[in-house]
């Protein structure tokens, strides 16, 4: 039914992996277990990042900006030349849904590792895929589906208020502004404009009517060159700050067997209306009667794929590369058999109890957790200071259990086992979530980070007691540690010893 | 270090009773706190008087003075304040053993004013703010307790 409208596909032997932190340990993971080379670059603050250490050949590519060097074209592929690469998988954000680049991989002779250009190019555009999505039959948002004129007054009479402005070229929450009622429309829409035009130069707007509560649900689709589409299932997403996405589970305790059909039916058309292959992602909003409307369609791999993984036992990356190659699905990804729940929580270098913000420094301690049903993809070493220039994820902490009340056990252990010192990080808040009655059963919206968390929770007497005496200790022990007792070795450890010095510490 | 002064989210904080803590790893700063049936694993980062103590993902940030310290800061903070007289009170006991400056004198942040010995440790008192020397309260050869005042100044 469809056309392969990219390159040819050639074998693969050598990946450059056009990205860094814990993605690009995790495509070069599947690199190393297929039998294949992996090849990293780096930016200057990147020298000894795990990414080149893990990587089997390793090229700089220019200072620490992303623009000069995670996101300078140029740059990476004389880099793929220089280090003998056939092909180059660009992993999630920087240069992935880039279709210049993808034509430019494709005309230097390399296989890129994704959907083709053609694809990205009509799905880039959000008021595009709105109207291509709406033109196949699938539910959209209602609103406009042309873009709002400068100046225009639009006709609410159907979209009605509030009203959700959003950018054609958007994505990150970028350009998105709520209206709640005709006095707003116009300064929303000035702003939408001028925020859009400097994110992304383009400052194309259209207008939605805002679904909520609503829930975001998407659906994890992989297609070869071949015509075969599969739906890997759906991960609710609905967690989020600022539009962007804290916590990811399959499956989603709100879509019941129909509402899964109606979703992947809707995802199989929004794909259908171009030459897809590779790994994309077709996103809904999900309301409380169970309808479903499309957002917007990725076509790159998602931060948040490895809990599909987790249920599907099926390797997403290596699948990409061996669609690259020019394989075919297997009835084993045709028709998958999702086993148990899992979740995906992002531990963010942000301050939760700061609007999120995200803070500098260094992770001076990392303990990760282990065990059973747990599944850690980062890229920390101890004393790595956190770039500015670069996104704040530090992990992606998983876990897959038989059930989802099992699983948000495992997550809570899980989370009680894992440490990360010298910064604040987000996980106080994923603490705080597990014990939340409305995720406990399900019931939540993406409204429940602004409404029920805010700032967090004040600190309650008993943990302020707790780290007094925590610190208390800890800088008794760091005295004792320093001081060695008179006339005696340090660490001498006998009581006697040990006696003396806490004496010698009360004078 | 007895007599610790603990101070979280700019509250004074008395240390939980009945809690236990262990080691797990100190280089890491890695601890178990136990009391009862309850435990958690915590973080305790810090050095001097500045500790983190990441509770459940919350790193929560303490201060933890010993008396001495405790008052010197106030003094510091006090004086930065207000900018008006500072009183520079013994936070030791000891001997007066020097007096460098009288009174009348201009003198400023840092300068030492007189020294105390005590633990046969010589410790100079030094004054927390530029300003002249309006009173001088003690004399060489003086035993002072702690908190006695020594030096005004405006």
């Amino acid at each position: 039914m469809r056309k392969d409208s990219g390159q040819p596909a050639a074998p693969i032997r050598r990946v450059l992996v056009a990205n860094r932190g814990e993605i690009a340990v995790r495509i070069i993971r599947a690199c190393h277990e297929m039998g294949l080379q992996s090849v990293a670059i780096y930016s200057d603050s990147d020298v000894s990042a795990p990414h080149v250490a893990a990587a089997d050949d390793a090229v700089r590519i220019g200072p620490a900006a992303a623009s000069d060097s995670y996101l300078n074209m140029k740059a990476i592929l004389q880099a793929a030349h220089d280090a003998g690469a056939d092909a180059i998988h660009p992993g999630y954000g920087f240069l992935s849904e880039n279709a210049g680049f993808t034509r430019a991989v494709g005309d230097a002779g390399l296989t890129w590792i994704g959907p083709p250009a053609a694809t990205q190019e009509a799905l880039g555009n959000k008021l595009a895929a709105r109207q291509a999505a709406s033109s196949a039959g699938v539910p959209v948002v209602p609103g406009l589906l042309v873009a709002l004129a400068e100046d225009q007054v639009p006709d609410m009479t159907d979209i009605g208020y509030p009203a959700m402005l959003k950018a054609a070229a958007g994505g990150g929450g970028r350009g998105m502004r709520l209206v709640n009622g005709p006095a707003d429309l116009q300064a929303a829409t000035t702003a939408a404009r001028r925020e859009a035009i400097s994110a992304f130069g383009d400052g194309t707007l259209y207008l939605e009517r805002l679904v909520a509560p609503a829930r975001h649900v998407e659906v994890q689709l992989l297609g070869d060159r071949h015509g075969e589409l599969a739906c890997l299932g759906e991960r609710d997403c609905s967690v989020q700050r600022r539009h962007q996405k804290l916590v990811e589970e399959t499956p989603s305790p709100a879509v019941s067997p129909s509402i899964r059909q109606a979703l992947f039916d809707s995802a199989r058309r929004v794909a259908g209306t171009v030459d897809f292959y590779s790994a994309a992602t077709v996103e809904f909003l999900l309301d409380p009667d169970g309808n479903h409307y499309f957002l917007e369609m990725n076509t790159r791999l998602q931060v948040e794929h490895g809990v599909t993984e987790l249920v599907t036992g099926i390797d997403i990356v290596a699948w990409q590369i061996r669609i690259a190659a020019g394989e075919s699905l297997e009835r084993a990804v045709l028709e998958p058999e999702p086993s148990g729940h899992a979740i995906d929580v992002r531990v963010y270098a942000e301050d939760p109890y700061e609007g999120f913000r995200p803070v500098p420094g260094a992770v001076t301690t990392w303990r990760a957790p282990d065990g059973p049903g747990v599944r850690v993809d980062h890229a920390l070493v101890e004393g790595m200071p956190l770039s500015a220039d670069y996104d704040p994820l530090l992990a992606k902490l998983m876990v897959h259990a038989a059930n989802r009340p099992a699983a948000i056990g495992r997550l809570r252990r899980a989370l009680d086992e894992t440490l990360i010192g010298g910064v604040q990080t987000d996980l106080g808040f994923h603490r705080w979530l597990v014990e939340q009655p409305d995720f406990a059963s399900g019931n939540y919206h993406t409204g429940l980070v602004a409404e029920a968390w805010a700032d967090g929770p004040a600190l309650g007497p008993e943990a302020a007691s707790l780290a007094a005496f925590a610190a208390a200790e800890g800088r008794r022990a760091s005295v004792e540690q320093r001081t060695p007792a008179s006339g005696l070795p340090a660490g001498g450890d006998s009581e006697w010893s040990r006696t003396a010095r806490r004496e010698a510490l009360r004078q | 270090m007895k007599d610790l002064s603990i101070v979280v989210e700019g509250q004074p904080t008395s240390e939980a009773a009945g809690w236990q803590l262990t080691w797990v790893e100190r280089r890491r700063g890695i601890v178990r706190l136990t009391e009862g049936s309850r435990s958690q694993l915590a973080l305790v980062e810090g050095s001097g008087s500045d500790w983190f103590v990441t509770l459940r993902g919350r790193r929560i940030p303490v201060t933890v003075q010993s008396w001495r310290e405790r008052v010197l800061a106030e003094a510091r903070l006090a004086a930065a304040e207000r900018g008006g007289p500072v009183e520079v009170r013994s936070t030791l006991p000891g001997l007066v053993v020097a007096v460098n400056v009288a009174e009348g004198a201009e003198v400023g942040e840092g300068e030492p004013l007189l020294t105390i010995e005590a633990m046969k440790m010589q410790n100079e008192v030094r004054a927390p703010r530029a300003g002249r020397v309006a009173q001088v309260a003690v004399s060489p050869g003086q035993t002072v307790a702690t908190g006695v005042l020594l030096v005004r100044l405006d």
